[in-house]
């Protein structure tokens, strides 16, 4: 795998405004390979998703086509409901089944008392991992504990793949089994920065700027809503379009705008209605934001884009969940479109309630599930 | 992506910390690489050792830091492929051993190797990177006079402040008091203790504190340094392993001491140098970008 082209002038604009907040941070991560490897444009990112899902797809149409040629008997009603039922999944699909287990893996990581980070990252893997790798090659129903416990070592949260797997209803040969896939898929680039540790620091700093003026009971309220935001905006988009501390920024905004539009004001001598200058006469003790040279303006269109995508919160309900899950398998198995229509037909004829589950309960074929552990 | 078909492997260059490193050589471009072979049959998959390496390798790109150019995977294997060093600093301190007596480096080689040491300990550290592990055997040098850090497989990523990391890192002799007496709060100064037990023993050809145990190894610093008392070092005796009955020793004159071992001789920055990186206390220890800013190595940035 190449490395994955950067971002055009959006991302790097970013970086460059924010080079002269803070230039060695910043300098910092653009070096890192979250930035190197894992930022996109949303142009970008779309491609990517379009060509896994493509090459699956491509895959699986294949494989029908060669059903098709080898079950020369088929009647039109069969063939009609295999041309109905047996579909790949689209990309949309496929992120909808993503998102839903990356939401399992933090319900998971709370409760298995998991730090914070080691979550969070576990998510990253796994989102990454179908960057590269569609729903249909693999199920992400064998790679979420996989992520959640290589996250733990690549964090350095010591735990055993014995308890862990125990703990996670689940066995070691399982979670291990798509290890190296995974690391494969992330280029081999494991280090990841989230947006908690940005939050800590403007923590302290909106407390150093607006000193006096905020109450300390109320400034742990905001972090702790602000935690909860940036965890959800782990499962947007948002993580490969902005840096860490733009997506805290944005977090800042929803759980206050008040409160975060002072700040910036304060800090970078930026209004709602546009730049504050020098010549109207703003208040003295804005010198400190005059010298920080930030197009303060810039920043907050940055952050309100960011905002935006971040405002949206990711949680696919659990049967839109199922829904993809099956049609994965009846894509992948068409033979059990058939067994599906046969028994429809029987229990139509014998008037009973006919069969509304769209999963296949046959013993030969292994029932889809996607709720995975969750119990 | 590399396949292990692509390498030829040659000699065993010896043993890391989890892992077997062979020379290798790219039959593609025929360039020599270094194999790092990790074995995967243990129950945990890839070792954690082995994830950290790779995570923080592929973060630090830097002329004194060793490149990992790819891992290529085998039925039961893991293989880093590193760039290839001639030599290690041990190695190349033991070669110039004559008959029973060791000798140290000339000055300017002293010098540069202990410049580019600091650079690549610096650029760690700037990237909250602590290498923990630093020690002649993993300062891999090349015919060109490069010296890289190599083996991060001890080395971990910090915020700030740094707690409950295990004392079991560094190897003894270029371990500092701090973590020799329990410190778990130790940060970067944990390496530039290293960068300096190293330069004196660049300069002498021996290891400045070979202790045998922990005991024996805060002894024989204390002989040398001082033994610390809470005047000099505020705090210390409030290290989980603080002794209060340690015989309390005056510091010895450094320069002194490794000039009866050195023909070439010491100049007093150097000296100067030495005594700000042995710091008996962690947070008077100079930082590695203060080092690489010391006069010592004036005729770097000047």
């Amino acid at each position: 795998m190449t490395t994955t082209p950067k971002p055009s002038n959006g991302a790097d604009a970013k970086a460059k405004e924010q080079g002269s907040l803070r230039v060695t941070d910043d300098d910092l991560y653009r070096h890192s390979s979250q930035y190197r490897v894992w930022s996109f444009t949303p142009e970008q990112l779309t491609q990517r998703r379009a060509e896994v899902n493509a090459r699956a797809t491509a895959k699986i149409e294949q494989n029908l086509r060669a059903f098709r040629e080898t079950h020369l008997a088929l009647t039109a009603e069969e063939l009609a409901a295999i041309e109905e039922k047996a579909v790949p999944v689209s990309t949309e699909e496929e992120l909808l089944l993503v998102s839903y287990f990356a939401r399992m893996i933090l319900s998971f990581a709370g409760k298995m008392n998991l730090p914070t980070e080691v979550a969070a990252t576990a998510v990253s893997f796994f989102r990454k991992f179908y960057l590269s790798n569609s729903v249909s090659e693999i199920s992400p129903k064998e790679v979420f504990h996989t992520a959640l416990f290589f996250s733990c070592k690549s964090e350095n949260y010591f735990i055993g793949v014995e308890s862990f797997a125990k703990k996670a209803k689940t066995n070691p040969s399982a979670v291990l089994k798509h290890e190296f896939k995974l690391l494969e898929s992330l280029n081999f680039t494991l280090m990841n920065h989230h947006p908690y540790k940005a939050l800590h620091g403007f923590f302290l700093d909106i407390q150093s700027v607006l000193a006096g003026k905020v109450d300390m009971n109320y400034m742990g309220q905001v972090y702790t809503d602000c935690k909860k935001i940036i965890t959800d905006a782990l499962l947007t988009d948002a993580v490969y379009f902005y840096s860490p501390p733009q997506i805290t920024l944005a977090a800042l905004l929803i759980a206050d705008e008040a409160l975060t539009m002072r700040y910036l004001q304060m800090k970078f001598m930026i209004t709602e209605e546009g730049p504050t200058e020098n010549s109207q006469g703003e208040k003295q003790d804005s010198k400190e934001g005059a010298s920080i040279s930030i197009p303060g303006q810039k920043l907050l269109e940055i952050i309100k884009e960011c905002k935006e995508i971040i405002s949206n919160k990711v949680a696919p309900p659990k049967e839109d969940a199922v829904k993809v899950t099956a049609k994965i398998h009846y894509s992948q198995n068409p033979l059990t479109v058939l067994d599906r229509l046969k028994r429809q037909r029987e229990s139509n004829s014998t008037g009973a309630t006919p069969g509304q589950t769209p999963i296949p309960e046959d013993s030969q074929t292994k029932r889809p599930k996607t709720d995975g552990a969750t119990n | 992506m590399a396949s292990s078909s692509q390498f030829k492997q040659l000699e065993k260059l010896g043993n890391g910390t989890y892992a077997t490193v062979y020379k290798g050589l790219n039959k593609t471009t025929g360039i020599y690489v270094a194999l790092k072979e990790v074995k995967l049959d243990s129950e945990e998959g890839t070792p954690s050792t082995a994830v950290r390496e790779i995570s923080l390798m592929k973060e630090l790109k830097h002329e004194n830091i060793v490149r990992l150019y790819d891992v290529i995977h085998t039925e039961n294997k893991l293989t880093l492929v590193f760039e290839f060093m001639d030599n290690d600093l041990k190695k190349y301190m033991d070669s110039r051993i004559v008959g029973n007596t060791p000798y140290g480096f000339e000055m300017s080689l002293v010098k540069y190797f202990e410049w580019q040491l600091l650079q690549g300990v610096a650029f760690c550290h700037e990237n909250r990177i602590l290498h923990r592990d630093l020690k002649p055997q993993n300062l891999l040098i090349n015919n060109k006079g490069q010296l890289k850090l190599g083996d991060f497989g001890l080395a971990r990523a910090f915020g700030i402040p740094v707690n409950t990391f295990s004392s079991e890192v560094v190897t003894l002799w270029y371990r500092a008091p701090d973590v020799l007496m329990g410190s778990r709060t130790y940060s970067t100064s944990i390496d530039i203790w290293s960068c300096g037990c190293i330069l004196a023993e660049m300069i002498t050809g021996r290891p400045l504190f070979p202790g045998t145990n922990d005991e024996e190894q805060l002894k024989l610093i204390f002989e040398t340094m001082g033994t610390p008392t809470e005047r000099t070092w505020p705090g210390v005796s409030t290290l989980p392993k603080y002794n209060p009955r340690l015989p309390q020793h005056l510091p010895k004159d450094l320069g002194a001491l490794l000039q009866s071992q050195t023909r070439e001789k010491m100049e007093l920055t150097l000296i100067d140098l030495l005594y700000g990186l042995l710091q008996l206390n962690p947070d008077r220890r100079l930082s590695a970008k203060q080092a690489l800013n010391h006069p010592w190595f004036a005729e770097y940035y000047q």
